[in-house]
């Protein structure tokens, strides 16, 4: 007889991890030869005499079992060739046995494969809400931080940028500047926001605006301005990146986990701790291109408002897209001035129309002061 | 090829007698001592893919080493890491043992090593991980453990409890559940057993008697800190 084991053979004077056998299907039960020394002796084993189900740890094993007390034998079939010969041989009384036993392996391994399932698409999900939602979220967090945060947050680091820089204390651009901010901030509804603006020397054309309301307006930007239109509208873009808390949508993303965390549990100490990090970092901030769309829009709007020519903004960003080559600075994060200039274009055809009030300066006078005339000589 | 277990007890080694051409796979690391006509191969068993599943899933080692004799008969020694009971266990085929990682020391050619990804329960609390060696096939299997190895013997439908970080092996005809130590979940961590395995026969389980991780906690009170 053969001597290569199919099976295992469980009972009463067995060993306990089971006897090797060697089995095979016969017409009308199964025939059982032990292999090796062992207690167990030959077998035939009817169909009408057995019962079987699934066993063993991955339920893919087909346990018949026969016998009653003492003489129960329990015989484990692993190979798949010869549970399938089972399964032809025996008769339909033990088939719907046996379909039963497969119905259940069917069903663990199903249910093995749902949680495995689950679990991955719990990960997956949890890796897109982080990706695609985490605008909403920063957007949310943004929502619960207290604006007396964010202004003792700008003020840091506008009063450690202004300490390093020269700054231009009083004269016709610090009163210029002054009162566009406060035509502006006049026609804000709601404003929490107190705006204070200094004047830098600086051949930068830039100006910024940190979270807060604290503006900076390089003196290089009122040099290449042609009037005073034109550096209110760069200063109604920067006003409404803070009354959007661009900024500080910027840093709860920088920032990250911990932000968040921070103003979940009203750590105010903790956020600032963590923005004062990024320092400077701060005002040289890029938004993202929808944040500047956004303060765009609502810029020539709040330009409209406060009746100052809204053609101003839109001359500068067509001036700009001429000399794109130049990339002036301010601009250098959004190469589509001439596309801006165009959509400020279409949203100031759908603003009413104002009469612009001119400002009680001269513009030309302004830019004497900051030296333009010698500079141009 | 033939096997024997020298100084039974805390500190045993195998001695491994091959004829020429024999081969006997070990962990890495496990040989002590051999005949000058075996060679040793590092041989990555199921390629090496095979072998970084194993090695990254289930933790256990990359490489297998493989003692050949080579150039005519000769014996090898071979030893595990830890202080612990080695067990010898036949397989003709058809039996096959799920072995936690760090259980197996050797096999002998024929014998057959693959990882098995357990079911998610049994992974996240079976203290196993996710990964255990099925080892099945033809030869003698070396399996080594921290302290004594207890064999348990189950009869079909009998169950036993077993802390799961005591689990050496067990046969694949024995199915098992995880579940609390106690009825309630404050009784089970504080009773110090936290999750058990509920095996239920036929089939045989190994155990170890001395638990690796507790040991480790144990010891490390002694370790002095360096700042």
């Amino acid at each position: 007889m053969t001597s290569i084991p199919n099976a295992l053979c469980f009972g009463d004077g067995l060993p306990g991890a089971g006897a090797p056998c060697h089995v095979t299907v016969s017409a009308d039960g199964l025939i059982m030869v032990p292999v090796g020394t062992s207690p167990l002796v030959e077998a035939a084993i009817a169909f009408t005499a057995m019962s079987v189900e699934a066993g063993g740890l991955d339920h893919d094993q087909l346990v018949v079992s026969w016998g009653v007390g003492a003489s129960v034998r329990t015989l484990y079939l692993k190979d798949p060739a010869l549970i399938l010969a089972f399964r032809h041989a025996a008769p339909s009384v033990l088939m719907a046995h046996l379909e039963r036993a497969a119905e259940q392996v069917r069903r663990v391994r199903h249910s093995h494969r749902a949680l495995w399932g689950s679990a991955v698409g719990v990960v997956v999900g949890l890796g897109l809400l982080l990706w695609f939602g985490a605008d909403l979220i920063v957007e949310w967090a943004v929502a619960r931080i207290p604006v007396e945060w964010e202004q003792k947050l700008g003020e840091t680091v506008y009063q450690d940028f202004l300490s390093k820089e020269p700054v231009i204390k009083e004269g016709p651009a610090v009163s210029a500047v002054q009162e566009m901010t406060q035509r502006m901030a006049a026609k804000i509804p709601n404003n929490p926001y107190t705006f204070q603006v200094s004047v830098v020397q600086s051949p930068v054309v830039n100006a910024f605006a940190l979270p807060g309301g604290y503006v900076v307006v390089f003196t290089g930007l009122m040099k290449k301005a042609e009037s005073g239109e034109e550096v209110a509208g760069v200063l109604s873009h920067e006003l409404n990146h803070v009354l959007q808390r661009h900024g500080m949508e910027r840093i709860v993303k920088m920032m990250g986990l911990a932000a968040v965390v921070s103003i979940l549990v009203g750590d105010q100490q903790g956020l600032i701790g963590l923005a004062r990090q990024l320092g400077l970092e701060l005002a040289t901030l890029k938004f993202g291109r929808e944040q500047e769309t956004e303060a765009d829009v609502t810029g020539i709007r709040l330009l409209s408002d406060a009746r100052i020519a809204p053609d101003g903004m839109i001359r500068f960003f067509e001036r700009l897209s001429e000399k794109d080559k130049e990339r002036v600075e301010l601009f250098s994060s959004h190469p589509m001035s001439a596309a801006r200039a165009e959509r400020l274009k279409a949203e100031l055809a759908a603003l009413p129309k104002q009469t612009p009030e001119p400002f009680t300066f001269e513009w030309k006078g302004v830019q004497d002061s900051l030296g333009v005339s010698e500079a141009k000589k | 090829m033939k096997s024997e277990i020298l100084y039974p007890g805390a500190f045993p080694m195998v001695r491994v007698y091959l004829n020429e051409g024999e081969t006997v796979k070990a962990e890495s690391g496990a040989m002590v001592a051999a005949s000058p006509t075996i060679d040793i191969e590092s041989k990555m068993e199921g390629g090496f893919l095979g072998a970084l599943s194993r090695k990254m899933l289930s933790g256990e080692k990359f490489f297998f080493q493989t003692l050949r004799a080579s150039r005519g008969a000769g014996e090898v020694l071979l030893a595990p890491t830890v202080p612990g009971e080695i067990v010898l266990l036949d397989l003709d085929g058809v039996n096959e043992y799920m072995v936690q990682k760090d259980g197996f020391l050797a096999g002998t050619e024929g014998v057959k090593i693959e990882s098995k990804m357990q079911s998610l329960t049994r992974g996240l609390l079976g203290g196993e991980g996710f990964f255990i060696l099925r080892i099945g096939g033809t030869g003698r299997l070396i399996l080594n453990s921290f302290g004594a190895i207890h064999k348990i013997e189950l009869k079909p439908n009998e169950e036993y409890i077993v802390d799961n970080s005591h689990l050496v092996a067990w046969t694949s005809t024995t199915t098992y559940n995880i579940e609390k130590a106690s009825s309630g979940w404050i009784a089970s961590l504080t009773s110090g057993e936290g999750l058990v395995c509920r095996f239920r026969g036929p089939g045989v389980v190994y155990i170890q008697s001395r638990n690796p991780g507790s040991f480790g906690n144990w010891i490390r009170q002694f370790i002095p800190v360096s700042e």
